[in-house]
């Protein structure tokens, strides 16, 4: 318990110097919000009663603390644009993004995890070589343009698969996952060739400890030393994989929910970038870096879980 | 009013009334009632406050359209036609329009459509407390007058000949949002809009999709075809693409820099690529009190040098079409002689020649592809006759205030589709104008614009256009790059999308076969 806490403790820190981060890149951003919002009336007159308005004329330091003040009383902002809270526009939008990164790590590890596990028991075979050469490959792969590619083929020619758009889940779960599938393959084509690599070179390495010789001194089938003896010591590596990834995935989601039309969180956030909706560009890293954040304290506890050494502190 | 000019309103208005039923009785032969369209467009809608989002952009005035009614609209021809006004009237200056408006139309809340709403619509919009920047684009009107329950007085303070044509389509000002909705929702009314329209808003996720319905008690309900309309924002140009060509719209908002898809599209007889020569075009405005751009000649070599053939292709497989004059072709100030510049290399080269002096500047331009692609397109041209052009990229936000506040040597502008060309030239050239970007100032083109502006008589602005035409490219303190063309791919089966003025995709009067 005293883990957790001290774990929890570090988080403070990080959140705080990610919340004046945003704030500062956000208030870095070239182009006036007054001049935005007030578009062909921006006089200058009008410019600087809008900022004053807006507390823009204040120095940056007093702008954050007010911003954070806010924040820590629940209250993120409005967005300029469109009147909806920085909180209204994440609930909608967040439920897409999650499913979204749930179903491609989901089908990254489907991919990854036996391919690797294959890999690894005929290391060295031709098997081996071709899957380790189109990892590598599929990797340099931008998802932009599988993306296209998926679209053309699934949707296009064979028609099996809609193109763009998005149905929620608990209104039609079989549609949702319709519309899901070809953006999660996506971003879990990205996914794979990473979980495959890892997993397969520390199998490998598993295989050759002393134990694993013990295993099969003793007679075990070469399938439960694979499963059990090997794949266990290695899925530690898995959960660290799984947790980098979810930082990957969400740049991902970006440019997969653009172009795919998934009304999820990266498109929330180009739009703010686009219109200079600051509040809600503020509030929304702000909260996907915290969300960040504790994915990654998640990560830490299950370690913890599967390897007791680093509970105790002797890792 | 004089009797003479009082008998000229009364006929206008009988025409007006008299084209405007028969522009509605058009054949009703092959439209079939029923059946749901649904649109793919490229942005997210923000919403419709015109004091939260200040300007419709494309994908909002296709949404607006649907749901709202606008006093007039405007035929094949681009005459305006009645719609929530019946007829109209003017005073004998053009700086009082009287309209009598449609009764008994409603909201989709119930309240009832009349005089006072509109003037409540426009007062919103004005109030400097509301420092809405909607207000910009009714400055030219100073007050609003409903005398009774349906008469509008409209009050402007310049003249205006062709007023009724420039409330025509469904942007921020024009369209008439119910007052009751608005003072009843507050902030959310934005993203709960409630116009007299043809649809009605039934529900809308946001970045996802809108739903609109049939007004079942629309007062013209016999012209609108679908029942039911998804507004859908697909931002990626391939996809959006491959979603019409799978089935799963029906219609896409396009432009021509996705030229492969719009050519690949004519040649699809399952798609129609509908297209609208607009008015307006594409623009550079040359700071001209910066030097070397000071200097006349070398502004002229500098479009001399252009080569606007040249330039589409590379932009967009050549299907820009290059612009001689601010009008264009879809605007119905036609000329003879608009004075352009020819594009001519070796003049341009002896006229930088002759200034003299080495010819360096700086061009604004956004920093997208499109942007950049513009920006080395005109370096290679002007480094051809002699001039040193460096690019600077800025934000698409930071250009306005770079212009408004001069500080820019040459910029990217638009002059968009409008009914009449008044209002923007008269913005964009007339003396002390905040947006007259090029810092220029000549009596004689102040003159032709106030005549311009002030004269009911066609043919005599025609001339007067043309004159300020030849005045501008002579004095060559803007150039006219490429002409406004719209775009909207369907699938064959939907007919009956009206011109797409303004770029402005209506699909609230069309059908499938």
């Amino acid at each position: 318990m005293a883990f957790v806490a001290r774990r929890l403790l570090y988080l403070v820190p990080v959140l705080i110097a990610v919340s004046v981060l945003t704030f500062v890149i956000a208030s870095l951003l070239p182009g006036d919000l007054a001049y935005v919002i007030l578009g062909d009336q921006a006089t200058p007159e009008n410019v600087a009663a809008l900022r004053h308005d807006m507390g823009l004329d204040q120095p940056i330091w007093l702008r954050y603390f007010g911003w954070l003040g806010h924040i820590l009383q629940g209250d993120f902002g409005r967005s300029f644009r469109t009147g909806q809270t920085v909180l209204q526009a994440m609930s909608e939008r967040v439920p897409v993004s999650f499913e979204l990164m749930i179903l491609a790590e989901l089908l990254g590890l489907a991919i990854g995890v036996p391919l690797a596990i294959a890999c690894a028991a005929k290391s060295g075979s031709a098997f081996d070589r071709f899957m380790t050469g189109s990892a590598f490959a599929m990797l340099s792969v931008p998802s932009f343009l599988s993306a296209i590619l998926l679209i053309y083929l699934f949707a296009v020619e064979l028609r099996w698969l809609p193109a763009t758009g998005y149905v929620p889940f608990s209104e039609d779960p079989l549609a949702n996952l319709r519309f899901m599938v070809l953006p999660a393959l996506t971003l879990a084509l990205a996914e794979w060739p990473g979980i495959m690599r890892v997993l397969r070179s520390d199998m490998i390495a598993a295989l050759q400890e002393d134990y694993i010789a013990l295993a099969k001194a003793k007679g075990l089938k070469p399938s439960r030393i694979l499963f059990v003896h090997a794949l266990k010591p290695s899925s530690l590596t898995l959960v660290t994989i799984t947790g980098i990834n979810i930082g990957r995935l969400i740049g991902g989601a970006v440019i997969v929910e653009t172009i795919f039309a998934l009304p999820g969180i990266g498109r929330l956030l180009v739009g703010a970038i686009y219109n200079r909706d600051l509040i809600i560009l503020q509030g929304v890293v702000l909260l996907v870096a915290a969300g960040f954040v504790i994915m990654n304290f998640i990560v830490d506890m299950l370690y913890a879980v599967l390897d007791p050494r680093i509970r105790h502190g002797h890792a | 009013m004089k009797p003479v000019e009082r008998a000229r309103a009364l006929a206008r208005i009988f025409l007006v009334t008299a084209f405007g039923a028969a522009a509605f009785a058009m054949p009703a032969s092959a439209q079939k009632q029923g059946g749901a369209i649904t649109v793919g467009l490229e942005l997210d809608i923000a919403g419709f406050d015109p004091l939260k989002v200040g300007v419709y952009d494309t994908a909002a005035l296709t949404a607006s359209s649907a749901i709202f009614d606008t006093l007039t609209y405007l035929d094949d021809k681009g005459e305006p036609q009645p719609k929530l006004a019946l007829s109209w009237t003017h005073s004998e200056d053009f700086k009082t329009w009287t309209f009598k408006l449609r009764p008994g139309v409603k909201f989709h809340d119930g309240t009832p459509f009349n005089a006072e709403a509109y003037k409540a619509n426009f007062d919103r919009q004005k109030d400097p407390a509301n420092k809405c920047r909607c207000a910009f684009y009714i400055s030219a009107v100073n007050d609003v007058q409903a005398p009774d329950e349906l008469t509008l007085v409209v009050n402007l303070n310049d003249p205006a000949v062709n007023y009724p044509a420039l409330v025509a389509y469904a942007s921020q000002n024009n369209a008439v949002h119910s007052p009751t909705a608005w003072k009843a929702k507050g902030d959310d009314y934005n993203r709960n809009p409630v116009g007299t329209g043809p649809y009605i808003l039934k529900s809308w996720t946001a970045g996802d999709r809108m739903i609109l319905e049939k007004n079942p008690d629309y007062w013209d309900k016999d012209k609108v075809y679908f029942d039911r309309a998804t507004l859908k924002p697909l931002p990626d140009a391939q996809s959006r693409f491959a979603s019409l060509q799978s089935g799963e719209v029906d219609l896409i908002w396009d432009d021509e820099y996705d030229a492969d898809n719009i050519q690949k599209a004519q040649k699809d007889p399952k798609l129609t690529v509908h297209t609208f020569a607009g008015s307006g075009a594409a623009v550079y405005a040359f700071n001209t009190k910066t030097p070397p751009l000071d200097d006349v000649r070398v502004r002229q070599a500098l479009v001399m040098a252009l080569d606007r053939k040249k330039w589409s292709q590379a932009l967009n497989n050549g299907l820009a079409r290059p612009a001689s004059n601010p009008y264009g072709d879809g605007s119905w100030v036609k000329c003879k002689d608009d004075g352009a510049l020819p594009e001519d290399v070796e003049k341009a080269k002896a006229l930088i020649k002759e200034y003299g002096k080495p010819v360096e500047f700086k061009t604004l331009v956004t920093a997208t592809p499109r942007g950049r692609a513009n920006g080395q397109i005109l370096q290679q041209f002007w480094k051809r006759v002699g001039a040193n052009v460096e690019i600077e990229q800025v934000d698409q936000a930071t250009i306005p205030p770079r212009a408004f506040m001069r500080q820019f040597q040459v910029t990217p502008w638009r002059i968009v589709d409008l009914a009449d060309p008044d209002v923007q030239m008269y913005a964009n050239f007339h003396t002390g104008s905040p947006v007259a970007l090029a810092n220029y100032s000549n009596p004689e083109l102040d003159k032709l614009l106030q005549h311009a502006r002030t004269t009911p008589d066609t043919g005599q602005r025609i001339e007067d256009y043309c004159a300020i035409s030849r005045l501008i490219n002579k004095e060559a303190i803007w150039f006219w790059t490429f002409q406004n063309t719209y775009y909207a791919i369907a699938s064959a089966k939907v007919k009956g999308l009206p011109k797409m003025y303004s770029g402005v995709i209506d699909v609230s009067r069309a059908w499938k076969e």
